[in-house]
Protein backbone atom coordinates (compact mmCIF):
# COMPACT_ATOMS: atom_id res chain seq x y z
CA UNK A 1 0.00 0.00 0.00
CA UNK A 2 1.11 3.55 -0.49
CA UNK A 3 -0.10 7.08 -0.13
CA UNK A 4 0.29 9.19 -3.24
CA UNK A 5 -1.47 12.38 -2.36
CA UNK A 6 -1.45 14.37 0.84
CA UNK A 7 -3.29 17.56 1.64
CA UNK A 8 -2.81 19.47 4.86
CA UNK A 9 -4.72 22.41 6.17
CA UNK A 10 -3.84 24.31 9.32
CA UNK A 11 -1.66 21.45 10.46
CA UNK A 12 1.19 22.45 12.80
CA UNK A 13 3.32 24.87 10.73
CA UNK A 14 1.56 24.02 7.46
CA UNK A 15 -1.00 26.62 6.46
CA UNK A 16 -1.90 24.73 3.34
CA UNK A 17 -0.12 21.93 1.55
CA UNK A 18 -0.89 19.80 -1.45
CA UNK A 19 1.77 17.33 -2.45
CA UNK A 20 2.07 14.17 -4.55
CA UNK A 21 4.44 11.43 -3.47
CA UNK A 22 6.20 8.58 -5.17
CA UNK A 23 5.09 5.05 -4.35
CA UNK A 24 8.67 4.07 -3.53
CA UNK A 25 11.26 6.27 -1.83
CA UNK A 26 10.57 9.89 -0.89
CA UNK A 27 13.35 11.88 0.68
CA UNK A 28 12.33 14.91 2.69
CA UNK A 29 15.22 17.36 3.02
CA UNK A 30 15.26 20.50 5.06
CA UNK A 31 16.99 22.47 7.75
CA UNK A 32 15.96 22.06 11.35
CA UNK A 33 12.57 23.44 12.42
CA UNK A 34 11.17 23.70 8.89
CA UNK A 35 8.48 21.02 9.15
CA UNK A 36 10.06 17.67 8.22
CA UNK A 37 8.86 15.84 11.29
CA UNK A 38 5.48 17.57 11.11
CA UNK A 39 5.04 16.13 7.64
CA UNK A 40 5.97 12.65 8.86
CA UNK A 41 3.70 13.09 11.84
CA UNK A 42 0.79 14.04 9.59
CA UNK A 43 1.15 10.75 7.71
CA UNK A 44 1.31 8.93 11.02
CA UNK A 45 -1.82 10.66 12.29
CA UNK A 46 -3.60 9.77 9.06
CA UNK A 47 -2.95 6.11 9.89
CA UNK A 48 -3.46 6.05 13.65
CA UNK A 49 -5.65 9.14 14.26
CA UNK A 50 -3.18 10.16 16.95
CA UNK A 51 0.31 11.51 17.08
CA UNK A 52 3.37 9.63 18.22
CA UNK A 53 4.70 12.80 19.78
CA UNK A 54 1.88 14.18 21.85
CA UNK A 55 -1.37 13.02 23.39
CA UNK A 56 -2.81 16.55 23.10
CA UNK A 57 -4.57 16.93 19.78
CA UNK A 58 -4.81 20.68 20.10
CA UNK A 59 -1.10 20.93 19.45
CA UNK A 60 -1.58 19.47 15.99
CA UNK A 61 -3.73 22.36 14.87
CA UNK A 62 -1.93 25.42 13.60
CA UNK A 63 -1.46 28.10 16.19
CA UNK A 64 -4.56 30.30 16.63
CA UNK A 65 -6.69 28.18 14.30
CA UNK A 66 -9.93 26.41 15.16
CA UNK A 67 -9.45 23.29 13.12
CA UNK A 68 -6.95 21.39 11.04
CA UNK A 69 -7.31 18.77 8.38
CA UNK A 70 -5.25 15.94 6.91
CA UNK A 71 -6.39 14.28 3.72
CA UNK A 72 -4.67 11.49 1.90
CA UNK A 73 -5.26 9.14 -0.97
CA UNK A 74 -4.33 5.61 -0.12
CA UNK A 75 -3.79 2.97 -2.76
CA UNK A 76 -4.35 -0.51 -1.45
CA UNK A 77 -4.97 -3.68 -3.45
CA UNK A 78 -5.09 -1.49 -6.58
CA UNK A 79 -7.97 0.48 -5.12
CA UNK A 80 -7.86 4.11 -4.26
CA UNK A 81 -9.25 4.97 -0.84
CA UNK A 82 -9.62 8.56 0.39
CA UNK A 83 -8.73 9.09 4.05
CA UNK A 84 -9.48 12.17 6.06
CA UNK A 85 -8.80 13.32 9.61
CA UNK A 86 -10.44 16.49 10.82
CA UNK A 87 -9.00 17.94 14.00
CA UNK A 88 -10.84 20.57 15.91
CA UNK A 89 -10.66 22.01 19.38
CA UNK A 90 -13.81 20.06 20.17
CA UNK A 91 -12.57 16.67 19.02
CA UNK A 92 -11.63 14.82 15.89
CA UNK A 93 -13.34 12.99 13.09
CA UNK A 94 -11.94 10.20 10.98
CA UNK A 95 -13.40 9.57 7.54
CA UNK A 96 -12.79 6.52 5.45
CA UNK A 97 -14.06 6.69 1.89
CA UNK A 98 -15.80 9.98 2.83
CA UNK A 99 -17.76 8.20 5.56
CA UNK A 100 -17.21 9.15 9.16
CA UNK A 101 -16.12 6.25 11.35
CA UNK A 102 -17.50 6.60 14.86
CA UNK A 103 -15.37 3.85 16.28
CA UNK A 104 -11.61 4.25 15.96
CA UNK A 105 -11.27 0.50 15.56
CA UNK A 106 -13.24 0.82 12.32
CA UNK A 107 -10.72 3.33 10.97
CA UNK A 108 -7.34 2.20 12.24
CA UNK A 109 -5.96 -0.61 10.20
CA UNK A 110 -7.06 0.76 6.84
CA UNK A 111 -3.70 2.44 6.36
CA UNK A 112 -0.73 0.63 7.87
CA UNK A 113 2.29 2.66 8.84
CA UNK A 114 5.52 1.75 10.56
CA UNK A 115 7.51 4.64 11.93
CA UNK A 116 11.11 4.61 12.97
CA UNK A 117 12.06 7.82 14.75
CA UNK A 118 14.84 8.71 17.17
CA UNK A 119 12.40 8.04 20.03
CA UNK A 120 12.15 4.44 18.89
CA UNK A 121 15.73 3.87 19.86
CA UNK A 122 14.38 3.99 23.40
CA UNK A 123 12.19 0.96 22.65
CA UNK A 124 14.87 -1.19 24.22
CA UNK A 125 16.28 1.00 26.96
CA UNK A 126 13.28 3.14 27.82
CA UNK A 127 10.58 2.48 30.43
CA UNK A 128 8.16 -0.46 30.04
CA UNK A 129 5.22 1.70 28.91
CA UNK A 130 7.07 2.40 25.64
CA UNK A 131 7.19 -1.32 24.93
CA UNK A 132 3.57 -1.83 25.94
CA UNK A 133 2.54 1.03 23.69
CA UNK A 134 4.54 -0.52 20.88
CA UNK A 135 2.68 -3.82 21.27
CA UNK A 136 -0.70 -2.10 21.52
CA UNK A 137 -0.20 0.12 18.46
CA UNK A 138 1.21 -2.57 16.23
CA UNK A 139 -1.24 -5.22 17.30
CA UNK A 140 -4.05 -2.71 16.91
CA UNK A 141 -3.24 -1.94 13.30
CA UNK A 142 -3.27 -5.55 12.20
CA UNK A 143 -6.15 -6.55 14.47
CA UNK A 144 -8.65 -3.72 14.97
CA UNK A 145 -10.65 -5.81 17.47
CA UNK A 146 -7.69 -5.57 19.81
CA UNK A 147 -8.21 -1.82 20.18
CA UNK A 148 -11.78 -2.43 21.28
CA UNK A 149 -10.73 -4.98 23.90
CA UNK A 150 -7.94 -2.71 25.09
CA UNK A 151 -10.41 0.15 25.54
CA UNK A 152 -12.79 -2.05 27.51
CA UNK A 153 -9.93 -3.29 29.66
CA UNK A 154 -8.74 0.23 30.44
CA UNK A 155 -12.25 1.28 31.40
CA UNK A 156 -12.68 -1.61 33.83
CA UNK A 157 -9.19 -1.00 35.16
CA UNK A 158 -10.04 2.60 35.97
CA UNK A 159 -13.23 1.54 37.75
CA UNK A 160 -11.40 -1.11 39.70
CA UNK A 161 -8.55 1.18 40.70
CA UNK A 162 -11.04 3.74 41.94
CA UNK A 163 -12.87 1.12 43.98
CA UNK A 164 -9.60 -0.15 45.45
CA UNK A 165 -8.72 3.41 46.41
CA UNK A 166 -12.10 3.78 48.12
CA UNK A 167 -11.49 0.49 49.92
CA UNK A 168 -8.03 1.59 50.95
CA UNK A 169 -9.58 4.67 52.55
CA UNK A 170 -12.18 2.37 54.15
CA UNK A 171 -15.01 4.25 52.42
CA UNK A 172 -16.19 0.97 50.98
CA UNK A 173 -16.06 -2.28 52.97
CA UNK A 174 -18.14 -4.60 50.82
CA UNK A 175 -16.04 -6.93 48.72
CA UNK A 176 -18.81 -8.05 46.39
CA UNK A 177 -18.30 -5.19 43.96
CA UNK A 178 -14.56 -5.84 43.93
CA UNK A 179 -15.13 -9.46 43.00
CA UNK A 180 -17.44 -8.37 40.16
CA UNK A 181 -14.85 -5.98 38.73
CA UNK A 182 -12.11 -8.55 39.24
CA UNK A 183 -14.06 -11.05 37.19
CA UNK A 184 -14.64 -8.51 34.41
CA UNK A 185 -11.00 -7.47 34.46
CA UNK A 186 -9.69 -11.04 34.38
CA UNK A 187 -11.88 -11.80 31.40
CA UNK A 188 -10.59 -8.87 29.36
CA UNK A 189 -7.02 -9.32 30.61
CA UNK A 190 -7.10 -12.88 29.30
CA UNK A 191 -8.32 -11.70 25.89
CA UNK A 192 -5.50 -9.17 25.67
CA UNK A 193 -2.83 -11.56 26.87
CA UNK A 194 -3.86 -14.31 24.47
CA UNK A 195 -3.61 -11.88 21.55
CA UNK A 196 -0.30 -10.47 22.74
CA UNK A 197 1.18 -13.96 22.99
CA UNK A 198 0.22 -14.66 19.39
CA UNK A 199 1.68 -11.33 18.28
CA UNK A 200 4.93 -12.04 20.09
CA UNK A 201 5.25 -15.36 18.36
CA UNK A 202 5.00 -13.61 14.98
CA UNK A 203 7.34 -10.82 16.01
CA UNK A 204 9.99 -13.33 17.08
CA UNK A 205 9.61 -15.27 13.89
CA UNK A 206 10.36 -12.20 11.75
CA UNK A 207 12.79 -10.34 13.99
CA UNK A 208 15.30 -13.14 14.51
CA UNK A 209 16.42 -13.63 10.88
CA UNK A 210 16.50 -9.85 10.35
CA UNK A 211 18.68 -9.32 13.40
CA UNK A 212 20.90 -12.12 12.25
CA UNK A 213 21.37 -10.29 8.95
CA UNK A 214 22.00 -6.86 10.42
CA UNK A 215 24.51 -8.20 12.93
CA UNK A 216 26.35 -10.20 10.23
CA UNK A 217 25.40 -13.48 11.88
CA UNK A 218 27.11 -12.45 15.12
CA UNK A 219 24.08 -11.91 17.29
CA UNK A 220 21.15 -14.04 18.25
CA UNK A 221 18.01 -12.12 19.24
CA UNK A 222 15.44 -13.46 21.65
CA UNK A 223 12.33 -11.57 22.74
CA UNK A 224 10.65 -12.49 25.97
CA UNK A 225 7.23 -11.38 27.13
CA UNK A 226 6.96 -10.98 30.90
CA UNK A 227 3.38 -11.18 32.13
CA UNK A 228 2.45 -10.47 35.74
CA UNK A 229 1.09 -13.97 36.05
CA UNK A 230 2.78 -17.31 35.62
CA UNK A 231 1.23 -18.77 32.49
CA UNK A 232 2.46 -20.58 29.41
CA UNK A 233 2.30 -18.74 26.07
CA UNK A 234 0.42 -21.68 24.62
CA UNK A 235 -2.40 -21.38 27.14
CA UNK A 236 -5.85 -20.60 25.80
CA UNK A 237 -8.09 -17.79 27.00
CA UNK A 238 -9.98 -19.86 29.57
CA UNK A 239 -6.81 -21.06 31.24
CA UNK A 240 -5.33 -17.54 31.29
CA UNK A 241 -8.53 -16.21 32.84
CA UNK A 242 -8.41 -18.79 35.64
CA UNK A 243 -4.77 -17.99 36.29
CA UNK A 244 -5.63 -14.28 36.59
CA UNK A 245 -8.56 -14.97 38.91
CA UNK A 246 -6.37 -17.06 41.22
CA UNK A 247 -3.67 -14.42 41.22
CA UNK A 248 -6.15 -11.65 42.04
CA UNK A 249 -7.49 -13.69 44.93
CA UNK A 250 -3.97 -14.21 46.23
CA UNK A 251 -3.06 -10.52 46.15
CA UNK A 252 -6.42 -9.07 47.18
CA UNK A 253 -5.28 -7.80 50.58
CA UNK A 254 -2.18 -6.26 49.06
CA UNK A 255 -4.19 -4.52 46.34
CA UNK A 256 -6.56 -3.00 48.87
CA UNK A 257 -3.62 -1.90 50.99
CA UNK A 258 -1.96 -0.25 47.99
CA UNK A 259 -5.23 0.98 46.53
CA UNK A 260 -4.46 -0.06 42.96
CA UNK A 261 -4.52 -3.02 40.58
CA UNK A 262 -1.15 -4.76 40.78
CA UNK A 263 -1.52 -7.41 38.13
CA UNK A 264 -2.59 -7.48 34.49
CA UNK A 265 -1.46 -6.65 30.94
CA UNK A 266 -1.06 -2.98 31.91
CA UNK A 267 2.01 -3.96 33.95
CA UNK A 268 3.61 -6.43 31.56
CA UNK A 269 6.92 -5.87 29.82
CA UNK A 270 9.20 -7.16 27.10
CA UNK A 271 12.83 -8.17 27.48
CA UNK A 272 15.20 -8.35 24.56
CA UNK A 273 18.12 -10.75 24.78
CA UNK A 274 21.12 -10.70 22.49
CA UNK A 275 23.28 -13.79 22.82
CA UNK A 276 21.41 -14.60 26.03
CA UNK A 277 22.22 -11.24 27.59
CA UNK A 278 19.56 -8.71 28.50
CA UNK A 279 20.15 -5.87 26.02
CA UNK A 280 18.53 -3.23 28.21
CA UNK A 281 21.06 -3.78 30.99
CA UNK A 282 24.10 -5.29 29.34
CA UNK A 283 23.84 -4.32 25.69
CA UNK A 284 25.95 -1.62 24.07
CA UNK A 285 24.33 1.46 22.48
CA UNK A 286 24.89 -0.17 19.12
CA UNK A 287 23.20 -3.40 20.17
CA UNK A 288 20.24 -1.50 21.54
CA UNK A 289 19.91 0.34 18.25
CA UNK A 290 20.25 -2.78 16.17
CA UNK A 291 17.62 -4.49 18.28
CA UNK A 292 15.18 -1.62 17.85
CA UNK A 293 15.86 -1.61 14.11
CA UNK A 294 15.37 -5.38 13.80
CA UNK A 295 12.06 -5.18 15.62
CA UNK A 296 10.85 -2.33 13.39
CA UNK A 297 11.89 -4.10 10.22
CA UNK A 298 10.24 -7.28 11.50
CA UNK A 299 7.03 -5.30 11.66
CA UNK A 300 7.19 -4.64 7.94
CA UNK A 301 7.27 -8.37 7.27
CA UNK A 302 4.72 -9.11 9.95
CA UNK A 303 2.22 -6.66 8.49
CA UNK A 304 2.96 -7.91 4.99
CA UNK A 305 2.07 -11.41 6.10
CA UNK A 306 -1.05 -10.43 8.05
CA UNK A 307 -2.42 -7.78 5.71
CA UNK A 308 -1.04 -8.90 2.38
CA UNK A 309 0.74 -5.64 1.55
CA UNK A 310 3.74 -3.80 2.91
CA UNK A 311 2.94 -0.82 5.14
CA UNK A 312 4.32 2.65 4.51
CA UNK A 313 7.59 3.19 6.35
CA UNK A 314 8.47 6.53 7.94
CA UNK A 315 12.14 7.03 8.77
CA UNK A 316 12.28 10.26 10.67
CA UNK A 317 15.83 11.48 11.08
CA UNK A 318 17.20 8.05 11.91
CA UNK A 319 19.31 7.25 8.89
CA UNK A 320 22.09 9.47 10.19
CA UNK A 321 22.00 7.59 13.49
CA UNK A 322 22.94 4.32 11.86
CA UNK A 323 26.35 3.27 10.60
CA UNK A 324 27.01 2.59 6.91
CA UNK A 325 26.46 -1.12 7.15
CA UNK A 326 23.13 -0.81 8.95
CA UNK A 327 22.04 2.00 6.65
CA UNK A 328 22.59 -0.08 3.57
CA UNK A 329 21.04 -3.13 5.17
CA UNK A 330 17.96 -1.08 5.92
CA UNK A 331 17.80 0.42 2.45
CA UNK A 332 18.32 -2.95 0.79
CA UNK A 333 15.46 -4.40 2.79
CA UNK A 334 12.98 -1.80 1.64
CA UNK A 335 14.25 -1.37 -1.87
CA UNK A 336 11.56 -1.54 -4.47
CA UNK A 337 8.79 -2.89 -2.26
CA UNK A 338 8.01 -0.52 0.60
CA UNK A 339 6.86 3.06 0.20
CA UNK A 340 9.27 4.94 2.39
CA UNK A 341 9.60 8.48 3.64
CA UNK A 342 13.07 9.45 4.76
CA UNK A 343 13.61 12.76 6.47
CA UNK A 344 17.09 14.16 6.78
CA UNK A 345 18.93 17.44 6.92
CA UNK A 346 21.15 16.44 4.03
CA UNK A 347 21.66 13.58 1.61
CA UNK A 348 25.42 13.96 1.59
CA UNK A 349 27.17 10.98 3.01
CA UNK A 350 24.39 8.58 2.17
CA UNK A 351 25.70 6.89 -0.92
CA UNK A 352 23.14 4.33 -1.69
CA UNK A 353 21.60 3.65 -5.05
CA UNK A 354 18.15 3.55 -3.43
CA UNK A 355 18.42 7.18 -2.45
CA UNK A 356 19.85 8.29 -5.75
CA UNK A 357 16.72 7.11 -7.53
CA UNK A 358 14.42 8.64 -4.97
CA UNK A 359 12.10 11.61 -5.29
CA UNK A 360 13.46 14.60 -3.42
CA UNK A 361 11.29 17.07 -1.55
CA UNK A 362 12.68 20.20 -0.01
CA UNK A 363 10.91 21.51 3.06
CA UNK A 364 11.24 25.17 3.86
CA UNK A 365 9.22 26.99 6.47
CA UNK A 366 5.96 25.11 6.02
CA UNK A 367 6.19 24.63 2.26
CA UNK A 368 7.25 21.56 0.33
CA UNK A 369 8.81 21.65 -3.09
CA UNK A 370 9.51 18.73 -5.32
CA UNK A 371 13.01 18.74 -6.82
CA UNK A 372 13.46 17.50 -10.30
CA UNK B 1 -25.49 41.65 24.37
CA UNK B 2 -27.44 41.57 21.13
CA UNK B 3 -30.71 40.40 22.67
CA UNK B 4 -33.06 42.08 25.15
CA UNK B 5 -32.79 40.40 28.52
CA UNK B 6 -36.00 38.29 28.50
CA UNK B 7 -35.09 36.55 25.29
CA UNK B 8 -31.45 36.04 26.17
CA UNK B 9 -32.65 34.37 29.39
CA UNK B 10 -34.93 32.13 27.36
CA UNK B 11 -32.05 31.21 25.06
CA UNK B 12 -29.92 30.37 28.07
CA UNK B 13 -32.68 28.13 29.40
CA UNK B 14 -32.95 26.24 26.14
CA UNK B 15 -29.21 25.61 25.99
CA UNK B 16 -29.54 23.75 29.30
CA UNK B 17 -31.49 21.02 27.52
CA UNK B 18 -29.57 18.03 26.15
CA UNK B 19 -28.85 18.12 22.44
CA UNK B 20 -29.57 21.85 22.13
CA UNK B 21 -26.67 24.01 21.06
CA UNK B 22 -26.58 27.83 20.96
CA UNK B 23 -28.00 28.09 17.42
CA UNK B 24 -30.94 25.77 18.03
CA UNK B 25 -31.62 27.61 21.28
CA UNK B 26 -31.92 30.91 19.41
CA UNK B 27 -34.23 29.34 16.85
CA UNK B 28 -36.44 27.84 19.57
CA UNK B 29 -36.54 31.07 21.56
CA UNK B 30 -37.68 33.10 18.54
CA UNK B 31 -40.22 30.44 17.73
CA UNK B 32 -41.66 30.79 21.24
CA UNK B 33 -42.05 34.57 20.66
CA UNK B 34 -44.33 33.86 17.72
CA UNK B 35 -46.41 31.23 19.50
CA UNK B 36 -49.95 31.92 20.73
CA UNK B 37 -50.15 33.13 24.32
CA UNK B 38 -52.26 30.14 25.38
CA UNK B 39 -49.82 27.68 23.90
CA UNK B 40 -46.95 29.33 25.67
CA UNK B 41 -48.85 29.20 28.97
CA UNK B 42 -49.63 25.52 28.43
CA UNK B 43 -46.02 24.83 27.63
CA UNK B 44 -44.76 26.63 30.71
CA UNK B 45 -47.34 24.91 32.91
CA UNK B 46 -46.50 21.46 31.66
CA UNK B 47 -42.86 22.12 32.40
CA UNK B 48 -43.62 23.20 35.95
CA UNK B 49 -46.21 20.48 36.55
CA UNK B 50 -44.05 17.69 35.24
CA UNK B 51 -41.42 18.71 37.71
CA UNK B 52 -43.81 19.40 40.60
CA UNK B 53 -46.29 16.57 40.36
CA UNK B 54 -44.11 13.67 39.38
CA UNK B 55 -42.33 11.70 42.05
CA UNK B 56 -40.59 8.37 42.15
CA UNK B 57 -42.69 5.38 43.14
CA UNK B 58 -41.67 4.31 46.65
CA UNK B 59 -41.82 0.66 45.63
CA UNK B 60 -40.18 0.42 42.24
CA UNK B 61 -38.63 3.83 41.65
CA UNK B 62 -40.45 4.49 38.38
CA UNK B 63 -41.68 8.04 37.73
CA UNK B 64 -45.32 8.49 38.70
CA UNK B 65 -47.93 11.05 39.66
CA UNK B 66 -49.36 8.86 42.40
CA UNK B 67 -47.55 6.61 44.82
CA UNK B 68 -47.35 3.62 44.40
CA UNK B 69 -47.31 3.80 40.64
CA UNK B 70 -49.93 2.32 38.31
CA UNK B 71 -47.76 -0.68 37.48
CA UNK B 72 -47.12 -1.54 41.12
CA UNK B 73 -50.82 -1.22 41.92
CA UNK B 74 -51.96 -3.36 39.00
CA UNK B 75 -53.04 -6.71 40.52
CA UNK B 76 -53.33 -8.39 37.14
CA UNK B 77 -49.56 -8.19 36.78
CA UNK B 78 -47.36 -10.98 38.02
CA UNK B 79 -45.52 -9.72 41.10
CA UNK B 80 -43.29 -12.79 41.24
CA UNK B 81 -41.18 -11.57 38.34
CA UNK B 82 -39.26 -8.33 38.67
CA UNK B 83 -37.40 -6.74 35.80
CA UNK B 84 -34.51 -4.53 36.92
CA UNK B 85 -33.74 -1.58 34.62
CA UNK B 86 -31.44 1.42 34.83
CA UNK B 87 -33.80 4.17 33.82
CA UNK B 88 -37.53 5.09 33.77
CA UNK B 89 -37.22 5.32 29.99
CA UNK B 90 -36.32 1.64 29.96
CA UNK B 91 -39.63 0.82 31.67
CA UNK B 92 -41.46 2.70 28.91
CA UNK B 93 -39.49 0.77 26.29
CA UNK B 94 -40.38 -2.54 27.94
CA UNK B 95 -44.02 -1.54 28.28
CA UNK B 96 -44.29 -0.65 24.61
CA UNK B 97 -43.46 -4.26 23.89
CA UNK B 98 -46.66 -5.32 25.73
CA UNK B 99 -45.19 -8.78 26.34
CA UNK B 100 -43.88 -8.46 29.83
CA UNK B 101 -46.46 -8.87 32.54
CA UNK B 102 -44.29 -8.73 35.62
CA UNK B 103 -43.25 -5.73 37.67
CA UNK B 104 -40.24 -3.44 37.52
CA UNK B 105 -37.51 -2.02 39.61
CA UNK B 106 -35.77 1.15 38.42
CA UNK B 107 -32.21 1.66 39.64
CA UNK B 108 -31.67 5.22 38.35
CA UNK B 109 -28.13 4.57 37.23
CA UNK B 110 -25.42 1.95 37.30
CA UNK B 111 -22.62 1.28 39.73
CA UNK B 112 -19.53 3.22 38.72
CA UNK B 113 -16.77 3.81 41.29
CA UNK B 114 -15.21 6.40 38.96
CA UNK B 115 -18.29 8.58 39.16
CA UNK B 116 -18.56 7.91 42.87
CA UNK B 117 -21.71 5.83 42.40
CA UNK B 118 -21.85 2.83 44.70
CA UNK B 119 -24.65 0.26 45.19
CA UNK B 120 -26.27 2.37 47.92
CA UNK B 121 -26.46 5.39 45.59
CA UNK B 122 -28.72 3.58 43.17
CA UNK B 123 -31.89 1.80 44.16
CA UNK B 124 -30.19 -1.48 45.17
CA UNK B 125 -30.95 -1.48 48.94
CA UNK B 126 -34.64 -0.94 48.15
CA UNK B 127 -34.53 -3.86 45.75
CA UNK B 128 -33.06 -6.15 48.41
CA UNK B 129 -35.76 -5.11 50.91
CA UNK B 130 -38.39 -5.69 48.30
CA UNK B 131 -37.12 -9.20 47.65
CA UNK B 132 -37.38 -9.93 51.38
CA UNK B 133 -40.91 -8.59 51.70
CA UNK B 134 -42.47 -9.72 48.45
CA UNK B 135 -42.78 -13.19 47.09
CA UNK B 136 -40.44 -13.06 44.11
CA UNK B 137 -39.39 -16.03 41.99
CA UNK B 138 -37.37 -14.44 39.27
CA UNK B 139 -35.27 -11.34 38.85
CA UNK B 140 -34.58 -10.28 35.26
CA UNK B 141 -31.52 -8.06 35.03
CA UNK B 142 -32.07 -5.71 32.10
CA UNK B 143 -29.31 -3.16 32.70
CA UNK B 144 -27.48 -1.77 29.67
CA UNK B 145 -25.00 -4.04 27.90
CA UNK B 146 -21.95 -1.90 28.66
CA UNK B 147 -19.26 -2.28 31.29
CA UNK B 148 -21.12 -0.46 34.08
CA UNK B 149 -24.47 -2.09 33.31
CA UNK B 150 -22.84 -5.49 33.17
CA UNK B 151 -21.03 -4.92 36.47
CA UNK B 152 -24.27 -3.77 38.10
CA UNK B 153 -26.09 -6.89 36.90
CA UNK B 154 -23.31 -9.14 38.15
CA UNK B 155 -23.28 -7.33 41.48
CA UNK B 156 -27.02 -7.72 42.02
CA UNK B 157 -26.96 -11.37 41.00
CA UNK B 158 -24.29 -12.03 43.60
CA UNK B 159 -26.27 -10.33 46.34
CA UNK B 160 -29.39 -12.24 45.44
CA UNK B 161 -27.84 -15.65 44.84
CA UNK B 162 -27.86 -16.82 48.51
CA UNK B 163 -31.63 -16.23 48.70
CA UNK B 164 -32.21 -18.82 45.98
CA UNK B 165 -34.20 -16.44 43.77
CA UNK B 166 -33.60 -17.17 40.10
CA UNK B 167 -31.68 -14.34 38.42
CA UNK B 168 -31.52 -14.00 34.65
CA UNK B 169 -29.72 -11.60 32.33
CA UNK B 170 -31.33 -10.38 29.12
CA UNK B 171 -29.61 -11.65 25.99
CA UNK B 172 -27.62 -9.38 23.73
CA UNK B 173 -26.91 -9.91 20.12
CA UNK B 174 -28.38 -9.28 16.72
CA UNK B 175 -31.33 -6.97 16.20
CA UNK B 176 -34.37 -8.77 14.90
CA UNK B 177 -35.18 -8.18 11.24
CA UNK B 178 -31.64 -7.03 10.56
CA UNK B 179 -29.06 -8.50 8.25
CA UNK B 180 -26.16 -10.46 9.61
CA UNK B 181 -23.74 -8.70 7.27
CA UNK B 182 -24.53 -5.28 8.74
CA UNK B 183 -23.89 -6.24 12.35
CA UNK B 184 -20.68 -4.88 13.84
CA UNK B 185 -18.07 -7.40 14.92
CA UNK B 186 -18.53 -6.86 18.64
CA UNK B 187 -22.27 -7.49 18.51
CA UNK B 188 -21.76 -10.44 16.23
CA UNK B 189 -19.26 -12.10 18.54
CA UNK B 190 -21.62 -11.50 21.50
CA UNK B 191 -24.39 -13.12 19.51
CA UNK B 192 -22.15 -16.07 18.78
CA UNK B 193 -21.25 -16.42 22.46
CA UNK B 194 -24.91 -16.45 23.39
CA UNK B 195 -26.01 -18.99 20.81
CA UNK B 196 -28.42 -21.70 21.89
CA UNK B 197 -29.64 -25.15 20.93
CA UNK B 198 -32.38 -25.45 18.40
Amino acid sequence: MFIDQLTLKHYRNYEKLDVTFDDKINVIIGENAQGKTNLMEAIYVLAFTKSHRTPREKELIQWNEEYGKIEGRLTKRNQSIPLEIILSTRGKKAKLNHLEQKRLSDYIGAFNVVMFAPEDLTLVKGPPQIRRRFIDMELGQIQPRYIYHLGQYQKILKQRNMLLKQMQRKEVQDKTMLSVLTEQLAQHAATLLERRFLFLELLRKWARPIHDGISRQLEDLEIQYNPTVDVSEEANKEIIETVYLNKFQEIEEKEIERGTTLCGPHRDDLTFYVNQKDVQTYGSQGQQRTTALSVKLAELELIYNEVGEYPTLLLDDVLSELDDYRQSHLLNTIQGKVQTFVSTTSVDGINHSTLQNAELFRVHNGTVEKES
Amino acid sequence: MYYPEPISKLIDSFTKLPGIGPKTAVRLAFFVLNMKDDDVMDFANSLVNAKRELTHCSTCGHITDKDPCAICQDDTRDGSIICVVQDPKDVIAMEKMKEFNGKYHVLHGAISPMDGIGPEDINVPDLINRLKEEDVNELILATNPNIEGEATAMYISRLVKPSGIKTTRIAHGLPVGGDLEYADEVTLSKALEGRRDL
